[in-house]
């Protein structure tokens, strides 16, 4: 109604009704949250990749392996990535091979379990988030798109009290609906991108590390 | 919440997610107009006391020739007798004047009923004539009706009452120039209508409508035009109608004591005839 009706983005949100602040709140948390995800996991991702650059590099350059592991293991941090599925591996190897009653083919079989065991291990390191991306990416805009619809509502039932109806009485209604579904849409777009990005980086470093395992196992297998 | 290896970069990630935030939000605020800077949908209105009359003028310029032709009659019966309006100058006049007036009125006026009469008649049975003499009596006519009313209302006033007041002497005047104001704007009102009716909806033959309008003082119609005679063709009467709407505002006097004479008029068209 009043020409000076202040559309400044603060006062919408300060105006919109209590159940649409609650969704405009949720969604600002959820987008916060999805963003810090997105960084740690594109933090992670990159290490993860990077390390397992390196470890091929030293695993592929000929050296001795008990130099490997030994140089692996005597970092105070624990080894991660294909490092740790290496090092499973070979500590299993070594373990069994002490016992010289033991077949090659039960040695083997146990390196194997032990580097599936730590494979399972870094995968599950590697996907974690990973739905909470994907969640935030699918449910956020509906949520302001709720928040958008019952600010709408609001905005059309106060309309219906007034016998002229006019768009400057609406307007600031729907205008703070809307950023409800604004907000959504800004922590849902970045976690899909992030989402897809992720697991498509997550099945390489899998597919890596599964074949490292191949390769390592025929490696122990020609050893012993 | 968080893996253990996740840990150094929690902190780093915790920062740039509120950064992208605090970017978000600026690009928000810069980007979009929120400035509400509503054209303000100003409607300039004048207000006027009185109409708009762009004919005003005029009314007062043609008033004052019957007010002019009244008084030379009795001032010319004031003339032989200017020896007490001259020495008493404030005081005596009232008195004298009025007891001139008293004689005055009812010599002329009295006249001219008589002769006026037999002149219109007459005139128009010597038509061969002359046809100049004709269109100037024509001419006067319109200026002399209207003092007839007021003038003898003037009469009657001046017998009944007493014949001490000055102030009566002034009304036959200021009446009959009313009277012709008056007068003068009924025809405008008449003429503007007239300009607005659609002719070709009222035939041939000589149709008569007569309204009655019901006027506010500013001109505009009170009440939707009352239809007191048909032409006999709707079409007609609806034009008609659809002209006084038309007409809106109608001319009205600038003097507002005037208006009771037009706030409901008796108007009788013949649209065909012009």
């Amino acid at each position: 109604m009043n020409a000076s009706s202040d559309m400044s983005f603060f006062s919408l949100v300060a105006g919109a009704s209590l159940p649409v602040q609650l969704v405009m709140l949720i969604l600002i948390i959820t987008s916060l949250f999805s963003w810090w995800y997105i960084f740690i996991k594109v933090a992670t991702v990159k290490r993860a990749e990077r390390d397992a650059e390196d470890f091929e590099d030293t695993f592929w350059s000929g050296g001795d392996l008990n130099k490997l592991y030994d140089s692996i293991t005597s970092h105070r941090r624990k080894p991660q990535g294909m490092a740790s599925i290496f090092e499973a591996g070979f500590k299993e190897y070594a373990r069994h091979k002490q016992q010289t009653r033991m077949d090659v083919s039960d040695v083997m079989e146990g390196a194997r379990r032990a580097m599936r065991a730590a494979y399972n291990r870094e995968m599950d390191e590697l996907d974690a988030h990973l739905p909470f991306l994907a969640s935030v990416g699918s449910v956020s805009p509906y949520i302001g798109l709720f928040g958008t619809v019952w600010g709408i509502m609001n905005a059309f039932r106060g309309l219906s009290s007034v016998g002229q109806a006019t768009l400057t009485q609406v307007a600031p209604g729907i205008a703070e609906a809307l950023v409800a579904t604004a907000i959504g849409l800004f922590a849902a777009i970045p976690a899909v991108i992030a989402y897809n990005r992720f697991a498509s980086s997550v099945d390489r470093l899998s597919v890596r590390y599964e074949s490292f395992m191949e390769e390592f196992t025929n490696i122990l297998q020609r050893k012993s | 919440m968080l893996r253990q290896r996740e840990n150094p970069d929690s902190f780093k990630a915790g920062v740039l997610s509120i950064t992208v935030h605090a970017i978000l939000l600026g690009a928000l605020l810069v980007s979009f107009n929120w400035k509400t800077t509503h054209p303000v949908s100003i409607a300039e209105v004048e207000l006027w006391d009185s109409l708009p009359a762009v004919n005003v003028p005029k009314p007062e310029v043609t008033p004052p020739v019957p007010v002019v032709k009244e008084p030379p009659k009795p001032e010319a019966k004031l003339e032989p007798k200017p020896e007490p309006v001259v020495e008493p100058k404030l005081e005596p006049k009232p008195e004298p004047e009025i007891a001139i007036k008293h004689e005055a009125p009812k010599k002329p006026i009295k006249k001219e009923p008589i002769k006026e009469p037999p002149k219109e008649p007459v005139k128009p049975v010597k038509k061969t004539d002359q046809l100049a003499e004709l269109q100037k009596q024509l001419l006067q006519e319109p200026v002399e009706k209207p003092k007839k009313p007021p003038v003898n209302d003037a009469l009657k006033k001046l017998q009944q009452e007493s014949l001490s007041d000055s102030g009566t002497s002034a009304e036959p005047k200021v009446s009959a120039a009313k009277a012709g104001v008056v007068d003068e704007f009924k025809a405008k009102i008449q003429t503007k209508i007239r300009n607005n009716v659609n002719k070709s909806l009222c035939g041939d033959g000589n149709p008569e409508v007569k309204f009655e309008i019901a006027l506010l003082p500013t001109g505009e119609l009170g009440a939707a035009p009352k239809l007191t005679k048909s032409s006999g063709i709707a079409g007609c009467d609806d034009a008609v109608e659809r002209a006084i709407r038309a007409s809106e505002p109608l001319p009205l006097p600038e003097d507002k004591t005037l208006f009771p004479q037009f706030r409901t008029l008796k108007l009788t068209f013949h649209p065909s005839k012009d």
